[in-house]
């Protein structure tokens, strides 16, 4: 609807009632939030945090 | 049964959207998922197993980062979201949009920011909301709604003329535009 062919939202180009179920606004912000946040979910935890937590869990035990 | 500290690494990818959304910077984020990491190594004792192993992290970390912002009074206005998130075949008038996103969201409240990325990007309902944010329900609903409309707002035109950000905004892309017609590269616009 409002998105670009390759997943990467348009502008947006009209509201529409707030209770609008597919609002093209909120279409369009939620493709552009995850283009925005999604590769920093899935960028590999660092050595050094999982590291820190290895040697708490052994610690632990 | 899941060990703690499983759960821990398990929920890593998670609190390191919050931490982005808090933050706006990568590297911040990156500390703060550090630094609330260890907190909650050192309070593992009080978590009580079966409960909310989520919201007890998100609030460690939403702790960490208010902690950290009254001890620096700091407002970091870096945003080095869109250098590295953008899909590198983006046309140029759609990096435009999320670079304009990037900013609205930038402009947010904090906690509304948080609230819409934890809702929207990462699914989560206004009562895990709440109770990962340490607030009433209604309070987390409001958050959310407020942010929506006031992106939509911004990113729509429904603004006043004198507002500051569509005034920046419309100077930016003046500015891009102006370059490329020069041929020139208009990175180094938006790493400030």
């Amino acid at each position: 609807m409002t998105g670009g062919e390759d997943g990467v939202p348009e502008k947006p180009r009209q509201t529409m009632s707030p209770g609008e179920a597919e609002n093209p606004f909120d279409i369009w912000l939620k493709r552009g939030l995850h283009q925005l946040f999604d590769d920093v979910a899935n960028e590999p935890i660092p050595e050094e945090l999982l590291r820190l937590i290895e040697d708490d869990r052994s610690e632990q035990k | 049964m899941t060990s703690f500290h499983d759960q821990v690494i398990q929920i890593l990818p998670k609190l390191r959207v919050q931490a982005l959304s808090l933050t706006r910077n990568r590297s911040a984020a990156e500390d703060l998922v550090q630094d609330a990491v260890c907190n909650a190594l050192a309070a593992q004792d009080s978590f009580i197993p079966g409960t909310n192993f989520s919201a007890w992290m998100h609030r460690i970390l939403r702790n960490r980062f208010i902690s950290d912002l009254r001890k620096r009074r700091e407002t970091t206005d870096i945003e080095d979201v869109p250098a590295s998130s953008f899909a590198s075949n983006a046309t140029h008038e759609d990096s435009l949009a999320l670079k304009d996103l990037s900013l609205a969201l930038s402009r947010l409240p904090a906690d509304q920011r948080e609230a819409l990325v934890m809702v929207v990007v990462q699914g989560m309902s206004y009562e895990a909301l709440a109770e990962a944010t340490g607030c009433a329900v209604g309070t987390a609903k409001s958050r959310v709604f407020r942010a929506r409309r006031q992106l939509e707002a911004w990113m729509t035109g429904d603004l006043p003329a004198n507002d500051k950000l569509r005034i920046k905004v419309a100077a930016l892309r003046s500015t891009l535009d102006d370059r490329r017609r020069k041929g020139l590269k208009s990175d180094d616009l938006f790493s400030f």
